[in-house]
């Protein structure tokens, strides 16, 4: 499996994001209202030595991609790391319409003419077969195809739909995401996870290898369930080549102090981590404590 | 110990999500889920093996005879179905609000005191982090006596001028920002500081959906002296995910408190919690307990592992009861009877 990027740069600090405090998302989603600074942020990452970028597929993306995507003679050397989907644009359909007219919705509404004939067609034997497979697949495309034209290293599956198919146990959903991720672009599939121990050993249970696995890693346990000995373990014995750990949450909102914080992933079998930061001074600092 | 028999009612979106939840406990056995959706049936059938599905409720509990359900159905469907478990003496988990009539959440909390059956309202705030502590810090008199609060929830569930019909578009099915919204508001109140003896004021806008009401505000007056206001929107666009929001004034001093966290203020140093006179900040992080498995937040999980961890050890349910579900029912009957008397013609 391609070793990944042990330092990715996050993008929750740009979309008022925190888990901590509504208050300081709002000032961060204000901030970042106007793109040109979301750019800003991402020079100074770039200039203090950040080579890959984690973005969720949310409603900026697009604009973002198409951004770096016009600068590729300065930013082709970047590596991508997709998250999908942006689970907010399906709420408010599904709070309004249910789950199956929302997955619908999102499939033949929102997309250009040519699209749109490719997907229903698609998508008519989806519904007619009731193949959910053929559903993500399709789902899939459609949240990828804004990064068309970037280099795509990983693309991560978020957390929210993650754990959920987990809680079920449905080993085909993420036997195909896998596959398809990787034979139709050609990338490492990524799986962001709250319950860490559990997904690895679902995996492996299930023969399901070559993928990164993405998890909140801290010294609190935050965000880290069952709890912090079973990470603990779960760290330890796991064989890289066959799944690589990227750490997230690695300061628990800011509850530990970033050199406090590295010291203790830096002792860990983890490969990669992503964290997101808006200041220069915070970049500069974080990079220079992650000795991975 | 054999492993407790479950049964989901509705699989809409927190059908879904309490399936995963529940699923990971290792002592229950999710047995057969009813919808009447044809594809969401199928679709459950072909991927998790084992299950029994079915169109009609009735049959659910008539034939696989769980000794547990979660109901998630729309509100005004919760008093038949919890009837019927009662009668064939199933525990019930029943999403909120309890009901969509105040009559039938008394008959209901009447009906299941009667008997030693496991009874759970989906108040899911008692199970979150930060307002279990602030409920342990106002009985441990941390603030001293309440005189006012203030509590507040906003979401963007109905973002857009409504179009399509839905359960949620009609009076009478338990939709509405009422229900809906402010049902979680109130019950943070009913949960912190009890039940009103007055409730005045109350007024509601109906802006986006045709039918029933999109932001509502309302004041809660006590005989002890105590009174506070409720202010609800569910259209409110600049919030993302559901936000509640809690101010509480004391003799004391004052908490401010969100699901991440909480600010408090004191008139002097509490040497009992360590927290100092002047402002005090306590993060989720300082305070969170892990759960077994998480998909939606910790209090998700909580509330259903309480739900399982009460009939397996064969006692009542201690947290978020029939109880408290009639009592935010009655509240927010209590509202729409005030309402109507405050409405210009």
């Amino acid at each position: 499996m391609d070793k990944i990027d042990k330092i990715v740069f996050g993008d929750n600090q740009f979309f008022g994001i925190n888990h901590m405090s509504q208050e300081k998302a709002q000032q961060l989603s204000e901030k970042f209202f106007d793109i040109n600074n979301i750019y800003k942020v991402y020079d100074l990452a770039f200039k203090n030595g950040i080579e890959a970028v984690m973005l969720n597929s949310n409603d900026r993306a697009k604009e973002i991609c198409k951004h770096f995507c016009e600068n590729k003679k300065t930013h082709g050397h970047l590596a991508w790391y997709p998250s999908i989907p942006y689970p907010h644009k399906y709420a408010n359909l599904v709070n309004e319409k249910g789950i199956f007219p929302a997955i619908n919705d999102v499939l033949f509404s929102n997309n250009s003419a040519l699209g749109v004939l490719g997907m229903v067609v698609k998508g008519g034997k989806a519904v007619i077969s009731k193949d959910a497979i053929e559903l993500m697949k399709m789902l899939v495309d459609m949240e990828v195809k804004i990064y068309k034209g970037l280099d795509v290293k990983v693309v991560f599956l978020q957390n929210i739909v993650v754990d959920l198919i987990l809680g079920y146990g449905i080993k085909d959903v993420f036997y195909e995401y896998c596959e398809y991720i990787r034979k139709k672009y050609n990338a490492l599939p990524g799986l962001i996870t709250q319950n860490m121990p559990y997904l690895k050993a679902k995996l492996e249970e299930w023969g399901i290898e070559e993928v990164v696995i993405c998890s909140s890693i801290n010294k609190i346990g935050y965000l880290m369930s069952p709890d912090i000995p079973s990470y603990m373990e779960s760290i330890q014995n796991n064989d890289s080549s066959k799944y690589q750990l990227m750490a997230m949450s690695t300061l628990a909102s800011g509850a530990i102090r970033a050199t406090e914080a590295y010291e203790f992933i830096n002792s860990l079998n983890i490969q990669s981590v992503v964290f997101g930061a808006s200041s220069e001074k915070n970049i500069q600092e974080t990079i220079s404590l992650i000795k991975l | 110990m054999n492993k407790i028999k479950i049964g989901i009612i509705g699989m809409g979106r927190m059908g879904i999500t309490h399936f995963s939840i529940i699923n990971s406990h290792p002592q229950v056995d999710i047995i057969a889920v009813a919808d009447t959706s044809k594809i969401t049936l199928d679709l459950l059938k072909k991927y998790v093996s084992g299950l029994q599905v079915f169109k009609d409720y009735k049959e659910l509990i008539e034939t696989a005879r769980p000794d547990a359900i979660i109901v998630c159905t729309p509100p005004s469907l919760h008093f038949d179905i919890c009837k019927l478990a009662f009668k064939n003496n199933i525990h019930v988990f029943a999403e909120k609000p309890f009901t969509a009539d105040v009559n039938q959440a008394k008959s209901l909390m009447e009906m299941f005191a009667s008997k030693n059956l496991i009874n759970q309202v989906g108040y899911v705030n008692r199970f979150n982090d930060v307002f279990i502590t602030v409920k342990k810090y106002i009985e441990n008199g941390l603030i001293g006596e309440i005189i006012r609060f203030k509590s507040e929830m906003f979401s963007c569930t109905v973002a857009k001028k409504e179009q399509t019909e839905s359960w949620r578009s009609h009076v009478g099915n338990g939709s509405g920002a009422v229900y809906e919204i402010a049902a979680h508001a109130i019950d943070l109140v009913d949960y912190i500081i009890g039940k009103p003896d007055k409730i005045v004021g109350t007024s509601m806008n109906k802006f986006l959906s045709k039918n029933v009401e999109d932001i509502v505000s309302s004041t809660f007056i006590y005989k002890n002296g105590c009174s506070g206001t409720i202010y609800v929107n569910w259209s409110d666009t600049s919030y993302r995910k559901p936000a509640n929001k809690l101010e509480l004034f004391g003799l004391k001093g004052k908490i401010l408190a969100d699901q991440h966290g909480m600010k408090i203020f004191l008139n002097d140093d509490d040497s009992k919690s360590g927290y100092k006179k002047g402002w005090n900040t306590v993060y989720i992080t300082d305070i969170f307990t892990p759960v077994p498995f998480y998909v939606r937040g910790n209090e998700f999980t909580r509330q259903l592992y309480h739900f399982a961890d009460s009939i397996i050890a064969g006692g009542k349910a201690g947290i978020c009861t029939f109880v408290d579900g009639y009592n935010v029912q009655y509240i927010m009957d209590q509202l729409f009877i005030d309402a109507k008397k405050n409405s210009i013609k």
